[in-house]
């Protein structure tokens, strides 16, 4: 629909969020962010980093009410978010999801949602489709029943997902697919990228890299693929190859911020909040929260934030030299969860780094020493393999 | 019906946010307004969708913009209907229609 008004000037999201976002770094509002609504899961996928069984009463009863996530949402929209991420677990297992999204949109926040896709049934895509979304994602685990169930540990899933992204399609609801590969389903990557790309006209990333768990589990780990896998992955994928390349051009060679362990966007600008109302930077620091039953969000993203983020590294790690440092996946995040402290060195991502800049070297003749030094912030969000699921 | 003597009220199918300083109306529903855009409104035309408010009749809104506006009355109405217009196109308010 067109709308020519001098009062009112229409931008399409692309330009609205990059002016939007230049505009609030300095004043640090919290323009996007993201809320588990749940940590349980009908799925039980092997490499998940999060899920609790979708029956457990005790986990029901610790997470957030309607009540105290609707608290929340006025919060957020108190300090100007405007991007929301509803995740869990999965968040369309929750009975009052309808409500709380319906709440979310008449907030005005442009909400995505992840989930699997296995509980959208035809009353929710109606509703959806009603009331948009800025986005759904859904995580495809394999081209066949066998894979993908293999993977989710739930027979009957495949089918009930396929279902759910024809619901979506069939509406026209605004819809990305994407998958998380590990050594269960890599041989089917091709075929996921083919369909949903060809068959399915649908725009669709995938992530190789699996963190630890949030409890500590080392499950995610038995099926990582190995460091040379993923790297072939990239050498065979044209499109993330362009990626890396304009993402080496513009951040590789770039001094450290010595006296930082956060070198990513983190905190500014965004935050996470957990199923039980703990404020955090991203969702992979879990070590420090903001309780938001016992306190305002304005409170934590203004007081907490800044202390995190300010954190200076305690010792000297290889990671403080290297410098791979803009394209390795090293984050304090990534070692919380791996080691159970921010800043030792995880060494599958530090294998996978290095192999990157050797394959990468052989195929452009040269990685860092022909790249340019620029002014810009190292971001690690930027970074091809960040873009998480 | 004049259009000064026209009362509209807010739909509740676009909502507007605040946002580091700008004001922008967000779309919430299907078939209203351009889902994969924002609008984004200038003073006059924050100032307009604020007191649109379903009691206020266009010209209680015109008095007000000509005080705060260094803006001349032909102006100003102008600028009303054009924007009263664009913005019952896009579904963000309706006018009531007295019974």
């Amino acid at each position: 629909m067109a709308v020519d008004c001098e009062h009112i000037p229409i931008v399409n999201y692309g330009e609205f969020s990059k002016r939007i976002h230049q505009k609030v770094v300095e004043s640090k509002i919290p323009i996007g962010g993201s809320i588990e609504i749940t940590s349980r899961c009908n799925l039980s996928c092997a490499h998940c980093y999060i899920n609790l069984p979708a029956n457990d009463s005790k986990e029901k009863e610790k997470e957030l009410s309607l009540k105290e996530i609707c608290k929340i949402f006025d919060e957020l929209e108190e300090e100007g978010c405007l991007w929301l991420l509803l995740t869990g677990g999965e968040p369309l297992l929750r009975k009052d999801f309808l409500q709380l999204y319906s709440y979310a949109k008449r907030k005005g926040f442009l909400l995505t949602i992840f989930t699997n896709g296995t509980l959208i049934t035809k009353k929710l895509a109606d509703y959806l489709s009603d009331w948009p979304p800025f986005s759904v994602e859904i995580t495809v685990y394999g081209r066949t029943k066998e894979t993908y169930e293999k993977v989710t540990g739930v027979p009957g899933s495949y089918e009930k997902c396929v279902k759910g992204i024809e619901l979506l399609i069939e509406r026209k609801i605004p819809l990305k697919l994407k998958s998380v590969i590990m050594s269960l389903n890599v041989s089917e990557l091709l075929d996921i990228k083919k369909w949903v790309e060809e068959d399915l006209g649908l725009s669709f990333r995938f992530d190789p890299l699996l963190n630890a768990r949030l409890d500590g589990i080392n499950k995610p780990h038995y099926v990582r693929i190995p460091a040379q896998d993923i790297v072939n992955l990239d050498l065979d994928d044209e499109k993330r190859m362009k990626e890396w390349k304009e993402f080496c051009e513009k951040f590789l060679g770039q001094p450290l911020k010595k006296d930082k362990l956060f070198l990513c966007g983190a905190g500014i600008n965004s935050f996470h909040i957990d199923s039980y109302g703990n404020l955090t930077p991203c969702i992979l620091v879990r070590s420090k929260t903001f309780s938001l039953r016992n306190g305002s969000f304005k409170d934590g993203y203004y007081k907490l934030f800044p202390e995190i983020l300010s954190q200076k590294p305690s010792k000297d790690t290889k990671c403080r030299t290297c410098e791979l440092v803009a394209m390795c996946g090293q984050c304090p995040g990534w070692a919380g969860l791996e080691h159970g402290d921010m800043e030792t060195p995880v060494e599958y991502l530090c294998e996978i780094a290095h192999l990157r800049a050797k394959k990468f070297k052989e195929c452009w003749g040269g990685v860092t020493e022909t790249f340019k030094d620029t002014k810009e912030t190292i971001s690690l969000s930027n970074n091809p393999d960040e873009k998480k699921s | 019906m004049d259009f000064l003597d026209c009362c509209y009220q807010k739909d509740q199918s676009v909502v507007s946010r605040k946002i580091a300083d700008e004001i922008i109306l967000v779309p919430i529903r299907k078939n209203v307004g351009d889902l994969e855009s924002i609008y984004t409104l200038d003073e006059i035309g924050a100032k307009i969708w604020e007191l649109v408010d379903g009691k206020r009749k266009m010209k209680e809104i015109k008095n007000v913009l000509l005080e705060e506006f260094d803006v001349t009355e032909e102006q100003v109405v102008s600028d009303m209907k054009d924007f009263i217009g664009q913005l019952e196109v896009m579904g963000g308010i309706k006018l009531i229609v007295e019974k």
